[in-house]
């Protein structure tokens, strides 16, 4: 039916060490398609997507681009033949220009030739303007927000007139307008005859956007299906293997006395002022809002790693200094950051010293180190998170994201605390662990805890929230009670019942 | 945006240093001795920008002392045996990439770790020459001393010679593609390799043409003297990157220009001079450099925190 | 294969074990080699207790440094100043005995202060400041070896200690060079604080992710700081020992010492990345290094030449390229090994 498919995949196969990443995977991208590619976390999206743009060469299996059959692939052949990348984590050059990191991308490799600064400027404006992005070409990467230069990377895209674009969860960290915009520009590339790989955790995305999809499950296709055959559950179970009944538990019981209440607080270097709420024992206190709302900066003002300048923190009534991670700690607070590889988890520490290291102050009475009672706290959080392999000497990498997550998490479980704030805990994680991390809260909650969860998913954020705080432009504006439905949540982020948004 | 804060930090420190100069002492100034001067800093001003290029790349180079004092003495027992200089320059230079290149290859080829890798060399060089030389000095030929043209004349040939690589390395860093690489790589060597670009080959082409300076440099020295030292080049390593860094080149690579270089490698080799010339005894020399690193990462902190 | 062969072969993939049989075998090359009965029927050379006691005495100063250069880059941390603060301590322990006409033992407690001072100049900038270490050090490097050429000014050389500080580095106590129980002595308690506490485990994690520990509540700068003061510390502990062995105190006291101590500790397997690395694999690649050098100096052939430590040089550079190489060798090979056997295409890959 279709003439020859731009990019085929024969039998790909990937090891890494002893883990098989990719089994065996097979599928096409026909041209001027949206080919939506789906899995649980470690099911070999992301080395699918690293093959493909030659950054891994495969075990065994062909990669056979517009009917050429491909021997070897490195970076720059993969540019040659018009493969063009958009990560999760943008690729950029930090400390060069944005006008400067597009030229690299878009220019011929050679060296021995001069470099056209005004013509590069010129260029990166029209690209820019293109994708859609209000970005200084002059601007340092570095200064740019994560949003700003996944824009950079389309406009990256774009410019090399890619026949192939991969994007590896681009909406990740995108508001709702950036994701519009994102989603025009995506359109527009698929109507120009572009083929796009789109890799989502988000199926109303998918919906939105692909037109067929393709499934992997431990590294090997389970199928690809036109996506107007599906619906939601059907993909669901194609990836995850089983039915998965119910994606948020209720509540258990009624919330209990006030834990944590926080009066007027403020941090100027944060950007967040005058944020005022009370979490209960027992209740899930979610936290929505857009990315750049303030919802990360109050979690690490309440933490203690950018200290407040203004208001009080009340731990049971108690007024409480949170000067410093050590103090937020001591005071019962606890914190599972949004950047798991880079705060959550030390990743080169095996599972067992990393569940203990928030908690050596109970675990190793004065700083001296014992294995019996640290193999005895890290065995039972294993247990108690279903955290898989149960390895405890296995290094945290060898760990599938879920199960890094749940590392993080049970690090803290380890300190007993009486407030728990989890940021984004649920992100770049897989449906079937998403489900299983929701139950976890709930339980947790139902045990006495106070939790603040800040998501960027909505249906989470509904699901989950017993009641739901909207942050926009570094404050706290509204308290709603769980239930509300989801277009006065949204509303209330973007600000636009009334007052304009800051 | 870009900003040109610690060109001009440095080159009011200096300015400054040369007022002072200028009011107490004005001496500094008199023609003859401060060509000496700046002919002696000419081969380290080569140096500087070799090392700038490596540090750039994210890298250091800890073994140019060595390589420098290999290629001092390879081209004075070259010159001794009657070789014209035409033919030792050459390989003196062809010497010092290939000493480079042996770092490179190790770095870019294996991914060990530069400091570690240029420690090692730095000492397998040095022990080396000790063992082949036992500390004798070689005796150069006449005509070999200021190239046969005199004194004066032949400072003048390497102030121009430094001035030529300074401005053409510059020129290339900032108006070369192959320049750009050099920021790219350092910046982030993944999203080089992502962008096609191959962060390999850059290493390995700036630790060559680290070893091509200290080459050319170490002819530039031999000329100055009647005989050459079997270590002339030691201490060389941690004067040139203190020069690279007071000039305001970032150590974790990407950032910083020759500029820079220029004017923090003044900055430190007026020091001396200007202790005696001030009447201070030269012994706190050493001191004060390390006084001048420690503000320059100092101005850099401060710096950090102004940008979000 | 049966239990005690795996046990061989996994212990081989340990770095320490590796470099105990290069030890070993350094060692019995020297003592078949360099050992030798003079035309007096006594035996001399590498083989007598008394030569073993030697390296002992001399590889004492480099070890102390070495020793406490482990913590610092296990946090992926450098301290180039080490050698020059030993010069420094040195010069001021000759001024405080000899100008400022302290007793010996006051003298010698101050010297250790003002090394505590030094080293917490590093820690402020380094842990306080969060500046690079490389290039902080380097400054340090500098100022240190200047301030102790301003103080001598670079002539001045402390001598005529009274005897019983020159013991501390001349005599020998239970068998041992007096020295060699300080080293001990730090030796167990760096081991301890490394392997067996919360801040051995916290200088790790620094060196693998300090952002990671940061969140994880540890105390990043306090822990950061203790490995800056501490190699401060026991650097003029190292110049004390090095002026009682000398018998004199000199501004160029310790000159180069910083990278023989980054050297050894290197070749103990101790990572320059951070995270990785033992205080045994450090002591190890002291003695590494030690034997080679007052080895090499009992080998007639050397001795003919009067290159040992030359010789010593060159090979102990050999030695940190080869094991670094080889590791690093081993990983590339076998990466090739893998894609050649399963090269993907048609066009099967000629040899």
């Amino acid at each position: 039916m279709s003439p020859v498919p731009l990019l085929a995949f024969e039998a790909i196969e990937k090891s890494f060490g002893a883990v098989r990443a990719l089994r065996g995977v097979s599928f096409e991208l026909r041209a001027g398609e949206v080919h939506a590619l789906l899995g649980e976390n470690g099911a070999g999206k992301s080395t699918l997507i690293k093959v493909a743009t030659g950054a891994h060469a495969p075990d065994a299996g062909t990669l056979v681009v517009a009917g050429e059959r491909l021997a070897r692939l490195d970076p720059a052949a993969a540019k040659a033949h018009g493969i063009a990348c958009i990560y999760q984590q943008p690729a950029l050059f930090p400390d060069l220009t944005v006008a400067e990191n597009l030229a690299l991308r878009l220019e011929p490799a050679g060296g021995w030739r001069r470099v056209r600064w005004g013509e590069r400027r010129r260029r990166a404006e029209a690209l820019l303007r293109q994708a859609g992005a209000h970005v200084p070409p002059d601007r340092e990467v570095r200064e740019l927000s994560m949003p700003e230069q996944q824009l950079v990377e389309m406009a990256g895209a774009l410019g090399a007139g890619a026949r192939i674009v991969l994007m590896d969860e681009p909406t990740a960290s995108l508001t709702q307008p950036e994701q519009e915009r994102l989603f025009a520009a995506v359109r527009a590339l698929k109507a120009s005859g572009v083929g796009i790989i789109y890799i989502s955790h988000r199926l109303d995305e998918i919906f939105a956007l692909a037109d067929r999809v393709t499934v992997l499950r431990d590294g090997a296709t389970v199928g690809s299906r036109t996506a107007a055959e599906l619906d939601e559950p059907d993909l669901i179970r194609l990836m995850v293997g089983r039915e998965v009944d119910r994606l948020y538990p209720p509540p258990a019981a009624p919330a209990g006395e006030v834990v944590l209440d926080v009066r007027g607080l403020g941090c100027a270097a944060a950007g967040v002022h005058d944020v005022s709420f009370t979490v209960h024992a027992g209740e899930v206190f979610a936290l929505a809002g857009l990315v750049g709302a303030g919802r990360t900066e109050l979690a690490r003002v309440l933490f203690g790693l950018t200290p407040a300048d203004a208001g009080e923190v009340r731990l049971q009534g108690e007024r409480v200094a949170l000067g410093s991670p050590r103090a937020a700690m001591a005071a019962g607070l606890a914190y599972v950051p949004e950047d798991r590889r880079r705060h959550g988890v030390v990743p080169e520490l095996p599972v067992a010293q990393n569940l203990t290291l928030a908690a050596h102050r109970a675990i190793f009475p004065g700083g001296w180190l014992r294995a019996g009672p640290e193999q005895r706290c890290a065995a039972e959080l294993i247990a108690r998170l279903d955290i898989r392999p149960a390895e405890p000497a296995a290094p945290v990498t060898s760990l599938s994201g879920g199960n890094q997550q749940k590392v993080a998490l049970g690090r803290w479980l380890a300190t007993n605390p009486r407030v728990l704030i989890l940021d984004e805990p649920t992100q770049g994680v897989d449906v079937g662990a998403k489900g299983e991390i929701h139950r976890r809260i709930r339980e947790l909650a139902a045990g006495g805890l106070a939790v603040i969860l800040i998501s960027s998913d909505l249906p989470e954020v509904l699901g989950m929230g017993d009641r739901i705080g909207v942050m926009r432009g570094g404050t706290l504006r509204e308290i709603l009670t769980g239930g509300t439905p989801a277009p006065a949540v949204m509303a209330a982020a973007l600000g636009r019942a009334g007052k304009g948004a800051a | 945006m870009k900003s040109y804060a610690r060109e001009l930090a440095v080159a009011a420190v200096l300015g400054l240093l040369l007022v002072v100069l200028a009011v107490w002492a004005p001496a500094f100034f008199e023609p003859a001795p401060l060509r000496s001067l700046l002919a002696r800093e000419a081969p380290t001003l080569v140096v500087a920008c070799g090392m700038a290029l490596v540090i750039l790349t994210r890298q250091i180079d800890i073994s140019v002392g060595s390589q420098f004092s290999a290629c001092s003495v390879a081209a004075g027992l070259l010159a001794a045996a009657g070789w014209p200089m035409g033919l030792v320059l050459p390989a003196a230079v062809a010497l010092g990439a290939v000493l480079g290149a042996v770092n490179g290859a190790l770095v870019a080829g294996l991914g060990l770790p530069s400091i570690v890798v240029t420690l090692a060399t730095m000492v397998t060089l040095r022990q080396g020459l000790n063992l082949a030389r036992q500390g004798e000095f070689v005796n150069l030929p006449d005509g070999v001393q200021w190239l046969g043209l005199g004194q004066s004349a032949g400072q003048g040939m390497l102030l121009l010679v430094a001035g030529a690589v300074f401005v053409t390395l510059a020129l290339a860093l900032r108006h070369l593609a192959a320049g750009r690489h050099v920021y790219a790589v350092g910046s982030d060597a993944e999203a080089a390799r992502l962008a096609g670009l191959r962060p390999r080959r850059v290493t390995l082409a700036a630790f060559m043409l680290l070893g091509a300076c200290a080459g050319l440099a170490a002819v530039m020295n031999v000329v100055q003297s009647p005989q050459v030292q079997p270590l002339a080049g030691s201490g060389l390593e941690l004067k040139v990157i203190a020069a690279v860094v007071v000039g305001g080149v970032a150590i974790s690579g990407g950032r910083g220009r020759l500029g820079g270089v220029f004017l923090g490698l003044l900055l430190l080799a007026f020091i001396s001079p200007a202790l005696t010339h001030l009447h201070i005894e030269a012994y706190w020399e050493k001191a004060i450099q390390g006084a001048i690193i420690l503000l320059a990462v100092l101005a850099d902190a401060g710096r950090k925190e102004d940008s979000p | 294969m049966t239990r005690g062969a795996e046990l061989i072969r996994a212990g081989w993939r340990r770095h320490e074990v590796r470099l105990l049989a290069v030890l070993v075998a350094e060692w019995l090359v020297f003592y078949y080699c360099g050992t030798s009965v003079n035309r007096h029927g006594v035996v001399v050379g590498f083989g007598t207790l008394e030569r073993q006691g030697d390296i002992l005495r001399h590889s004492c100063e480099i070890g102390l440094l070495a020793l406490v250069l482990t913590p610092v880059i296990l946090t992926a941390g450098i301290d180039l100043s080490v050698g020059s603060l030993l010069g420094l301590c040195a010069v001021v322990f000759g001024q405080l005995w000899h100008d400022a006409g302290l007793s010996v033992g006051a003298a010698a407690a101050l010297t250790l202060v003002a090394g505590a001072l030094a080293g917490g100049l590093n820690a402020g900038l380094i842990a306080g400041l969060r500046l690079p270490p490389l290039i902080v050090t380097l400054g340090t490097y500098s100022l240190f070896r200047g301030l102790a050429e301003a103080l001598t000014r670079g002539a001045v050389t402390y001598t005529d200690f009274p005897a019983g500080f020159l013991a501390l580095g001349q005599d020998r106590a239970l068998g041992l060079p007096v020295q060699a129980w300080a080293f001990l002595a730090v030796a167990a308690a760096v081991w301890v604080l490394v392997h067996r506490t919360m801040t051995g485990r916290a200088f790790r994690v620094i060196g693998f992710s300090p952002e990671g520990a940061r969140y994880a509540g540890l105390p990043v700068r306090r822990t950061l700081a203790l490995a800056y003061v501490l190699a401060g510390v026991v650097a003029a502990l190292a110049a004390l020992i090095y002026t009682a062995r000398i018998g004199q105190a000199k501004a160029d006291a310790g000159t180069g010492y910083e990278l023989s101590a980054i050297a050894a500790v290197v070749l103990g397997g101790t990572s320059i990345f951070g995270g990785r690395g033992s205080v045994t694999g450090t002591l190890l690649g002291v003695a590494a290094i030690a034997v080679l050098q007052n080895g090499l100096a009992t080998i007639p052939v050397v001795i003919r030449l009067n290159a040992a430590g030359e010789i010593a040089g060159l090979l102990t550079g050999a030695l940190l390229l080869g094991a670094l190489s080889a590791e690093a060798a081993a990983k590339v090979l076998s990466q090739l090994r893998r894609r050649r056997q399963s090269a993907p295409g048609p066009n099967p890959v000629a040899p």
